[in-house]
């Protein structure tokens, strides 16, 4: 990957995020976020890059960035589509979900299309269980209740440049007792 | 004083010392199981398999007065959890169950373990480790029998080359973090971190870096698994093969603490001892490769120049009579004599004495000092172990220009284990001339440039003390045979079970690896003889002993108490020796 570097201005926002914690390390991930956005990953030689940035050990970055599965230690699709198949969306349907998505656009899960345009994740609970089955795209909005149709459609509309809009979702139990609450 | 109550005794503490429980148990000589608890390093209470059942006194708010109960005893209001010992600070009027004496905590502690055992490969019998590993030890102890856990474990990557000195394998990793805080906390190198999460973490370098910390060794040490391996080390033997000596670091000025390991007359492995005043836990890497100056290329038998510049082998007895007619035809002032700061003190204590009887001139050395190359902690910029040894004994301290001098304007030069050819203060060509005598462990540039050549021993084969960068003097013991010794015989030998159940007739015991050498004492016994001089010296007991009655500095000084103190503290002031 030729030259990487952080422009000025994300180096400034670098040292704005390091001036809110007590230490450099601290900011680490922020700053492995901040690089993400801007490479769609963070691989190793991002890893050093953020390094060299925070003038935090490299190893340091490195078990960070391998701890959290949001982020990429490698280059993924443009859209990457986390499918919770963990217990509830399990029950509810999250491996038809998971295989229509796999059919759909001929690949496995952890895999990208040849076209770079999606990459499928298998995952574990995204703490949405009350609207499963569900699944989330790239580390951002959650798409709840799915059902084939709603997964073609969101295909549609992804590849169309649409995200879907964050979706508020209604607890009916809760809403019960605020209602209770307030006669 | 504050008093704790552990399985009904009562201890009292420190306050002062502001300790854990853990290490307060351990103090005591009592137990409980533990992995990622490190006395030199922080605590971060990960493995949770020191859990103890903890409680405090009950107070009477308004009094201040111990609640009693029915009998009389102290209520006590017990923590709602177990706490782990490493990381809970000792409380006046703790009260505290262990394994020992609490059904419940050892039940706690055994099904912890079953949760570590989950995934591990349990590959005990091809594991480096086996034998002298935390994880087995407790799980003999206190482990269960079985597991319940009859599913696939999970695999990691079984052979990585961390570094060029340590080989991890993944997935006998209990991920205590110790290797990571060393490499924080102690080598301050940080090229260590843990990776992935859940079942599937463990310990790797950064991006682009390699293990190649100077200390990173001392990771395999800490690794209560198998996890970490010494890849040098790796395969060569089971460590109940092997006897154990204490022995000193001498590859530097700092004088580590360490262990010899042998098997069968050969130093397998050189691992550190704690000493708190000299080394801690830990050595530099450098320090265990000695061991291969200990097995190999060693002068074995006496060799002689006889026809130009051909070295043979040679009997003792021709050695002998070689070096003493060389002496006898010289006069006492063509001789000079160089000691060397990478001799004990006895050898160049005798060294010196011997040939002053002859009417020589005391003996010289240099210091073997390489500025720059020191770290400022376990590695020094003195590259031999006994350069204060060689002051204390008031040897003249010479640079490097006057050695060569006087070798120039000398008929006789008798070197003692200095290869000052090799460390370019002198070139063959300066020992031409001069009829050239050379005491020596290892094959050198000095040694093959030498007319005659006297094997002598090493540290790992003779006792001998040796005073390091700060002054302090310290010693070793005989860790492996020469031709002349026996383990059974010399009481002061460790014996491990091979020798101590094994013949001559078995095929796992090897008579091989003895080298043909002498202690320089005993070889100037027999040269003594021969030239009717007055000296003789049995042990070098004997000769720390008459140096202690000369020598003020070293008057209170014995072999017995460096091994009760672990080394004694000369009054040398420091800034004269760090040089
Ligand atoms: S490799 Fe050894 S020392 Fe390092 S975390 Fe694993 S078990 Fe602990
Ligand atoms: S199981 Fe899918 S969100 Fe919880
Ligand atoms: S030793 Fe206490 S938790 Fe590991």
């Amino acid at each position: 990957m030729a030259d990487l570097s952080f422009t000025q201005e994300e180096l400034d926002e670098i040292e704005r995020l390091k001036d809110k914690f007590p230490t450099a390390k601290a900011a680490t991930l922020r700053v492995l976020w901040l690089a993400q956005n801007k490479y769609g990953h963070v691989k190793e030689e991002i890893q050093s890059l953020v390094a060299e940035a925070l003038d935090v050990p490299k190893s340091h970055v490195h078990g960070v960035a391998r701890f959290y599965t949001q982020y990429y230690k490698e280059e993924k699709g443009k859209f990457v589509l986390d499918v919770c198949t963990c217990l509830s969306c399990q029950l509810c349907g999250g491996y038809d979900i998971l295989d229509h998505l796999e059919e759909e656009l001929g690949i496995e899960a952890g895999e990208t299309t040849e076209d770079g345009m999606f990459t499928i994740q298998e995952v574990e609970c995204l703490g949405a269980c009350g609207y499963a089955p569900m699944l989330q795209v790239t580390n951002g909005v959650y798409v709840n209740n799915l059902t084939k149709e709603k997964v073609d459609t969101l295909l549609e509309n992804l590849k169309n440049g649409n995200m879907p809009e964050f979706e508020s979702m209604a607890m009916p139990e809760l809403e019960k007792r605020n209602q209770a609450a307030s006669k | 004083m504050p008093e704790v109550f552990i399985d009904g005794k009562r201890y009292e503490y420190d306050e002062e010392k502001d300790e854990m429980l853990l290490q307060f148990i351990l103090d005591q000589g009592l137990e409980v199981p533990f992995f990622c608890y490190h006395p030199s390093m922080s605590i971060p209470a990960n493995c949770r398999q020191c859990m103890v059942k903890v409680g405090t006194p009950v107070k009477d708010r308004e009094t201040g007065e111990f609640e009693l109960d029915e009998d009389g005893e102290r209520k006590i209001r017990w923590f709602p959890k177990f706490q782990t010992s490493c990381s809970t600070r000792l409380q006046d009027g703790m009260v505290v169950l262990t394994q020992e004496s609490s059904e419940e905590v050892a039940r706690a502690q055994k099904d912890n373990l079953e949760f570590i055992l989950i995934n591990h490969p349990l590959d005990c019998p091809i594991c480096d480790q086996a034998g002298e590993c935390p994880l087995q030890i407790q799980t003999y102890k206190y482990g269960p029998e079985g597991s319940r856990f009859e599913v696939k474990k999970v695999h990691k990557p079984k052979h990585v080359d961390l570094g060029p000195r340590v080989t991890l394998d993944a997935e006998r990793c209990i991920n205590c973090t110790r290797c990571v805080r060393f490499t924080e906390e102690i080598s301050e190198t940080h090229q260590l971190t843990i990776v992935d999460r859940g079942d599937s973490n463990y310990p790797t370098t950064g991006p682009g870096e390699t293990f190649d910390d100077p200390y990173s060794l001392n990771t395999v040490d800490i690794c209560p698994v198998g996890a970490l391996t010494s890849t040098d080390f790796r395969f060569k033997a089971r460590v109940w093969e092997m006897n154990q000596t204490p022995s000193i670091d001498i590859t530097n000025g700092k004088g580590c603490n360490i262990d010899l390991w042998t098997r069968d007359n050969e130093v397998l492995r050189i691992t550190p001892r704690q000493n708190k005043e000299v080394n801690d836990y830990w050595m530099p890497d450098e320090g265990r490769k000695a061991y291969e100056r200990f097995n190999e290329n060693r002068v074995d038998r006496p060799y002689i120049k006889l026809d130009g510049d051909n070295q043979s082998n040679t009997s003792w007895n021709n050695a002998i009579e070689t070096f003493a007619e060389v002496l006898e035809s010289n006069n006492p002032g063509d001789i000079t004599i160089i000691g060397s700061p990478h001799a004990s003190v006895e050898e160049n204590y005798v060294f010196n004495k011997f040939f002053n009887l002859l009417g020589t001139s005391n003996a010289k050395f240099t210091p073997h000092v390489i500025p720059g190359s020191g770290d400022g902690f376990l590695i020094t910029d003195d590259q031999a172990p006994n350069t204060n040894g060689c002051r204390v004994i008031k040897l003249d301290e010479t640079d490097e220009q006057s050695i060569k001098a006087t070798v120039s304007a000398a008929k006789v030069v008798i070197i003692l284990s200095d290869d000052l050819i090799g460390r370019d203060i002198l070139s063959s060509s300066d020992l031409n001339d001069p009829y050239t005598i050379s005491f020596a462990t290892n094959n050198t540039e000095t040694t093959k440039a030498s007319d005659l050549v006297i094997p002598i021993t090493c540290i790992a084969e003779h006792a001998a003390s040796y005073v390091n960068v700060d002054g302090r003097i310290q010693r070793s013991y005989p860790a492996k045979e020469t031709k002349y010794t026996n383990r059974r015989l010399n009481l002061e030998m460790s014996e491990g079970r091979l020798d101590r159940f094994g013949t001559n007739f078995d095929n796992w015991v090897s008579e091989e690896n003895k080298v043909d050498c002498l202690p320089i004492w005993d070889f100037l016994n027999k040269l003594g003889d021969r030239l009717g001089l007055d000296f003789k010296y049995d042990h070098s007991r004997e000769i720390f002993a008459e140096l202690s009655n000369s020598l003020d500095i070293l008057s209170d000084v014995s072999y017995e108490r460096m091994d009760e103190e672990k080394g004694v503290q000369l009054p040398i002031k420091q800034e004269e020796v760090k040089a």
